[in-house]
Order: C-alpha cells, then structure tokens, then sequence
C-alpha cells in the first residue's frame, strides 16, 4: 500500500495525471470511477487521434503536389523506418571502419554470408514484383478499358461530327453568291450552331477524359508492398558492398597495414641507399609516409549526418541558448523585482524587443558573430568548443553559435517577466520576519526572495524552452546550420515523395521532443513548489 | 528594573483631505523587566498598530519607545515577535527557520553553538522530535510552536505576540499558553501580548492594559492580575479572583472602552463588575465605582 501511494506521488509530480486511474484500478480500489476515468482521460484521446488518422488517411492523397500525393499515415510510418535503417546503416559502416584483428574478420564472414543470402531474397522479390505487376497490370487494362473506350469513341465520332458539319457548311456557302441579306444572316446563325455544338461536344469530351484519367490513378497494395519490399533489399545491397568494402581493403586496419608497409620500405630504401642516390629526397619520403601512417591510424569514417545525430545537435543548440538566456533572464530578472527603478529602466526593452521575430535576429546575430570571427576555424572559441568531448563531434560553428545565441534572445523575456513577477510577489509577512531578524541583503535574496520566486521562475523557464525549441527549428532553417531544421531544409530542396513523407515524420518528433522537455520543465516545477498546485496541462 | 518605556507613543496616518488621521495618541506606558503585559481592546482600536510600533514594524509618528536604556530605531532581533500567522519559510524546515535568526544574533558563536541554540529553542517548545519537519508536515499548533521558537532562540530583551494563539482551536490554544507560560516563567522575557481573548489576558498576563476605542485611541484602564507566579490553570480557574477580573476586562469593552477619561489603575482591590448599565460619561463611572 505504501508503494502505492509512492506511484501515485510519483505520477502526480510527473503531471502525467491520466495514469493514476490505471494504478488504482490494478490496486483494486473504486474500480466503477476508475473506469469512468480511464474513459476519459485515455480511451478518449485514444479515439481522438485515431479519428485523426483517418481523416489525414482519407483526406491526404486527394491532394496532388510537385512531390506527390500528400503522405497519408501509413507513408509516413514508412519512411520513419526508412530514416532509422538509414542511420541504423551509417552507424554500423562507423563502426565497421574501426573494427581490426579477429573481429573485423568475423563480422566481415557475417557480412559475406548476408550478402549471398541477400542474393537469393532479391531475386524472389523482382519475381513477386514482377507477378504482381502482370495481375495489376490485367486489372489496371480491365478498370481503364471502359473509360478509355468510352472517351475513344466520343473522340472520333465528334471528330466525324465536325467534318459533316464543316462539309455542309461549306457546301452552303458555295450557294450564297446570290443570296439575299437574309439569307445570309441564315447562315451566319447555322455558323453560330455549328460552333456552339462543337463547344458542347468538346466539353463531354473533356469529362470523359477527367473519367479516363481518374480511372488511371488507381494504385494496387500488392504492387506497392512488393515494389517497397525491392526498394528496402536494393537499399541493403548498396549498404552491404560498401560495408563490406569498409570491413575489407578499405578498412583503416588494412589501410594502416598498407601505410606502414609503404612507410618502412621507404625507410630502408632511405637507410640501404648507395652514395649516387637522393638522400634528401628519399629522407623526406619517409617523413611524409610516417605522416601518412599516422592520419591514417587516426582516420574516421565520413558519416554523413542522419536525423537522429540532427536531433541531438539541435537538443544541444537549444539548450545552449536556454542556459544562456537564463543567465540573462534570471539575473536581470531579480534586479527588476527588487528596484522599481531598475524595473522601469529595463521595461522599454521588454516592451520593444519581446515582439520581435527569430527571422529578424537570426541574420543579424550571424553577421555579428560573423564579424567576431574572420576565421572560425582557427577561433579560440570555436576551437575550445571542439575539444568539449561530447560537443566537439557535432560540428560547433559560428552558426551553432548565431542559432544558440537567436534561441536566447526570442525565450529570454518569458523567464525574465516571471522572474521579476515572482521576486516582486514576496510575502509582506516574510518581508517583516527579515526585517525583525535583521537579515542581510544576500540573506534575503537567497533565503527569502529566490526561494519565494524559484516556482515562478521555472514556470518563466518552462515557457522559455518552449520558445526556444520553436525558435530553433525555423533559426537552424535560415541559417543552414546542421540539426533539424537543416534535415528539413535538404528534404523541401529534394523534393521527392519519399522526403515529402520525412518532412512529416520530423513534424512527430519535434512535437514529441517539445512535448518531453516540457513535461521535464513541469517536474522541475513542481518540485521547487512548496504547496504543490493542481495540474498544470 | 525598567526595561521598556513608552512615552507619547502616538500614530498618525497621511489624509490627503484634510488633518491627518490619528490611530493612536499619547500611549504612555512603563514595562518591568520580567513583565507580562496584555494589550485588549475592541478590534481596530489599534492595539496591533502599538505592537508593530514597538517591533519597528512601524513608522512612529510621535513620542518614542526605549528598550533597555536605547530608544528604538526600526525592526531588531532584540525584540522579536510571534506573528498571528506563523510565517514559516516552507522552504526550510522547522530548524532551518529557527536557524535564520540565530545566526545574525550570535554573530561571534562557533556553528555547534548555535546549532545548540537552535535545538534548545525548539525543544523548549517541545519540537525536539520534529526538528527537521517541514512546515507542510507540520499542524498549526506546530508551526506557531516553531514560530514561538524562532523568536525565544534570540533571546530578545522585549518578546512581541500579535495574537498568536488567535488562529489555533481552543486545546491548542490552551496547550500553547501552557508552554508559553513555562518558558517565560523560565527565561523572564519581558513580554507584550496583543489579543481580544480576555481569558487569554488574565490567565497569562501581570498587567492588562486596556485600549479604549479608536480613532484616536489610547490607554483606558490598566488592571494588575494579582495572582502569583507560577500559575496552575486549574487553580485559577476556581478561584473567585479570576472571574472577577474577566468580569472587570468584559465591563471594560462594553461599557466604558468608549470613554475618554485618565488612564486608572485598577487592582483586585478596586476591581469593577459588569453593570449590565450603559455607563455613558465619566460621572456614570464615578458612581459605578462607589
């Protein structure tokens, strides 16, 4: 029963309120309103966004784009698969390259084996794709043949149509050489019929056509699943000879074999040279083979960037400009709550720069930072930035810097209002306990004011982050800096169906990763709060 | 030995219309070291206005107060006050809160004398087991215990109380005014109780000072509880004098708060009793007392 209540505790500090009807019905206890509530706060929602994949799954493809139809659920759900095999894929050529002695050859005997596997698994699929193509192949000829039929026929009996029509009118002509007035007004009006009958005609004409067209766009699953099944074998063959190529000769085992082979010859070529040789040239062979060796032995794999090593550089961008803005914000914030006058200086700038877009800040921020660093490559910062372990393999440059610093300046006035409203909002009653026990300046701020104000001010940070995430995605965009932003970017410039779908699947996981990092913000919250409020959604 | 002397002590607010107004006038009054003094009146008489004064809380507006031979100048830990409310930082726990005074006032101590200082506190107000209880953890009577702890750990030269017993259930109440005699029985903490609990005043109190009704208001009547030290609830409670003395205070609130006459000194000698008469003007008074 203890343990139960710690659960529930638990739950209720996290705000993940809808679980605790789950726990006290598995404990048995009112199990009628447990259910009502499971009802409501799980099934419900549940429903909701089921509703919701439908109508994306019915409403998506009607719309037709430069990149395809519109992916519906299921494209999407394909192609979070295909970015994860992808980065699965990258990972594994990373490891492989580092790999040496009896278990770079192991796992290239695996490899191998796969690969005569992958031989056998191909060509069973090109048949199934093929055997499906002939039947939707019969069935695409048996659903369009009506249509196509139908608009043929149409097509050439008013092609027949007008050529009568043309032949009589002509014919009628030919007769008007003497024809009165009237007469002539008569033929005018049958010119007139003449052309109207044919707009008619060209109009149905045109909507068997649209029917004829429709009935071409049909698509058939078992070609879909089979061409897809191809797609994701093809995909691994290309993955596997170049695995196989990192595991081979063009591991760095072998290259380091290969260099250190090439480096000793040209040491005792250098030492065993006769006195007519070019001791100064074959000397200095030798040093650039011992370089050679000694780069090569320190080589990595080129791997490219993939979403998940995006997100994480874009978690780390965020939450530099988070820290940042809160060493800002926090500070300055206290400040504005104890001095009236220091909170009337800073209002104005509030009040003038809290409105103002990411857009605008971001290219200034870079021309700026731009201006700070003529040479970022060789920059102390940039360069300090690099050795940070984690940080250094993900690429710190000035535009990591201009998004961080964006990030900072858009979230900053959340945290630094509600600073400055909860330092503002201490108890007069604490107030005169300070006063009577005469505590100090830095007493009060840090025994009375800051821990008044910490519930406050994490609820500012909370809104901050949730900025910054937002802020940073359209930052990394513009600034063609690395992380998800940049991943969309490459997708909307790709164009095709494929990354159309990826862009979507991005959407998901920006909203996931907002909606976690929130929920951390929410913890956080509440465990600074003394009287724990009620749920805060 | 006379460790508090109030003189003139007076109260004016601002009145951007007209004369300013007065809370409270020619407040006169001398405190024995060791002395329990109560302070009664009918609400907004501004009985809380002369403590907040006496704490520092409070500007001054005329007269002054002198605490062991210094006239006062804003609020000091040498006279520490017990809030209605207890005023606990919920952020610390009932040492911690304790702890936040101790270490102003005993500037030269080494961390295990104040450490000690802190735990005597608290244990005194019989908290020794729930030192490290958070004010959430802990009842009302609890957290006024602490309250009371906080303001004993500095050792003031004059201990204010703003009614604070006035929020608790009456066993509390009761149970605190015990624990609250004993210390002061112990320590001999000059003392001024702010309250409109006449029992309050009388089981604990040497002197009553009665506050007649405001605006401008000032010091009534004065009683002397002559009952002696230490005091047993049980056995003042059957004794004749105490009724006599709450009888006194009550005819005092509802029949002559409103009077303006020069503050009299009462004791168990001259004590009045409740007429049941509305005494109206000073010579209704005259008579009552005959």
């Amino acid at each position: 029963m203890e343990f139960k209540y710690k659960i529930l505790k638990g739950i209720d500090i996290s705000g993940l309120n809808f679980l605790s009807p789950v726990v006290r019905l598995a404990t048995g206890e009112e199990p009628a309103k447990q259910l009502r509530e499971i009802g409501r706060f799980i099934v419900v929602p549940i429903i909701a966004f089921l509703a919701f994949l439908w109508l994306w799954s019915v409403v998506a493809p009607k719309h037709k784009t430069k990149a395809g139809e519109v992916p519906t659920p299921a494209v999407v759900w394909d192609a979070t698969g295909g970015i994860w095999r992808f980065h699965e894929y990258e990972t594994q050529k990373d490891q492989a390259y580092q790999l040496t002695g009896g278990t770079r050859l192991d796992t290239l005997g695996k490899a191998k084996a796969r690969m005569a596997e992958l031989d056998a698994l191909e060509a069973r699929a090109k048949e199934q794709l093929a055997a499906a193509e002939a039947s939707s192949k019969e069935k695409f000829d048996a659903r369009v043949a009506p249509s196509k039929k139908a608009y043929d026929d149409a097509r050439e009996a008013s092609k027949d149509a007008r050529r009568t029509r043309t032949e009589a009118l002509k014919a009628e002509a030919a007769q008007l050489a003497g024809a009165t007035p009237e007469q002539r007004e008569t033929f005018l009006n049958h010119l007139r019929d003449a052309d109207a009958a044919a707009e008619a005609e060209k109009k149905s004409l045109d909507g068997l056509k649209a029917a004829y067209a429709d009935a071409q766009t049909v698509t058939f699953p078992e070609t879909k699943d089979a061409r897809r099944t191809v797609t994701v074998l093809a995909e691994e063959r290309q993955f596997l000879v170049k695995y196989l190529d990192m595991l081979g000769d063009n591991s760095r085992e072998a290259k380091v074999a290969d260099a250190k082979a090439k480096a000793e010859e040209a040491r005792s070529a250098f030492l065993n040279a006769g006195p007519d040789e070019d001791l100064y040239k074959l000397g200095s062979t030798v040093l650039k083979r011992q370089e050679l060796l000694a780069t090569t032995a320190a080589s990595q794999y080129a791997k490219p960037w993939t979403l998940p090593k995006q997100i994480v550089r874009s978690l780390l961008c965020v939450f530099s400009g988070f820290l940042l803005a809160s060493f800002i914000a926090i500070p300055i914030g206290i400040l504005c709550g104890l001095s009236p006058t220091f909170m009337a200086a800073t209002t104005p700038f509030v009040a003038l720069f809290k409105p103002v877009s990411p857009l605008v800040w971001l290219p200034i921020i870079m021309i700026i930072v731009g201006g700070f660093m003529p040479d970022p490559e060789n920059h102390w910062l940039i360069v300090l930035l690099g050795k940070v372990p984690f940080l250094g393999n993900y690429k710190i440059d000035p535009m990591f810097l201009s998004s961080a610093i964006t990030v900072a300046l858009c979230s900053l006035w959340a945290t630094l209002v509600n600073t400055a409203l909860g330092v503002g909002s201490v108890d007069k009653d604490h107030m005169n306990v300070a006063r009577v026990l005469r505590l100090g300046f830095w007493s009060r701020l840090f025994k009375i004011v800051i821990p008044t104000a910490l519930p406050l001010i994490f609820a500012g940070l909370r809104i901050s982050l949730g900025v910054g995430w937002m802020v940073l995605v359209a930052a990394e965009i513009l600034s063609t800096s690395e992380g998800i932003g940049k991943f969309v970017n490459d997708m909307y410039t790709n164009g095709s169906s494929q990354s159309f779908a990826q862009m979507f699947v991005v959407v998901f996981i920006v909203g996931f990763i907002g909606m976690a990092l929130d929920r951390i913000m929410v913890v956080f919250q509440r465990l600074v709060s003394f009287e724990t409020a009620g749920s805060t959604l | 030995m006379r460790q508090v002397e109030i003189f003139n002590l007076a109260k004016f607010y601002p009145n951007p219309y007209g004369e300013p107004f007065k809370a409270v006038v020619d407040f006169n009054l001398n405190i024995e070291q060791g002395e329990f003094v109560g302070l009664i009146g009918h609400s907004g008489c501004g009985k809380s206005t002369v403590l907040t004064m006496l704490a520092g809380l409070n500007e001054i507006s005329d007269g002054g107060v002198i605490v062991g031979n210094r006239e006062i100048e804003g609020a000091a830990p040498d006279r520490a006050v017990v809030f209605q409310s207890p005023c606990l930082m919920p952020w610390m726990s009932a040492f911690g809160n304790v702890m936040l005074g101790v270490k102003n006032v005993y500037p030269h101590a080494t961390k295990a004398e104040r450490k000690q200082i802190a735990e005597y506190a608290l244990s005194s107000v019989g908290l020794a087991d729930s030192m490290d209880k958070y004010p959430r953890e802990m009842s009302g009577g609890m957290q006024q215990r602490v309250g009371i702890a906080r303001a004993i750990a500095l050792k003031p030269k004059l201990l204010l109380l703003d009614e604070p017993f006035g929020r608790l259930d009456s066993l509390t109440r009761m149970e605190l005014q015990d624990v609250m005699l004993e210390i002061l029985d112990r320590e001999k903490i000059t003392t001024v109780l702010v309250s409109h609990d006449v029992d309050e005043v009388v089981f604990l109190c040497d002197r009553v000072v009665m506050m007649t009704n405001g605006p401008a208001a000032t010091i009534g009547e004065i009683l002397s509880i002559d009952f002696p030290r230490p005091r047993e609830r049980t056995a003042m409670m059957e004794d004749p004098l105490y009724f006599r003395c709450l009888d006194h205070l009550v005819s005092f609130l509802t029949e002559r708060a409103h009077l303006r006459t020069e503050p009299r000194i009462h004791d168990s000698n001259s004590l009045l009793s409740f007429t049941g008469r509305k005494i109206e003007t000073p010579e209704d008074l005259a008579h009552a007392a005959a």
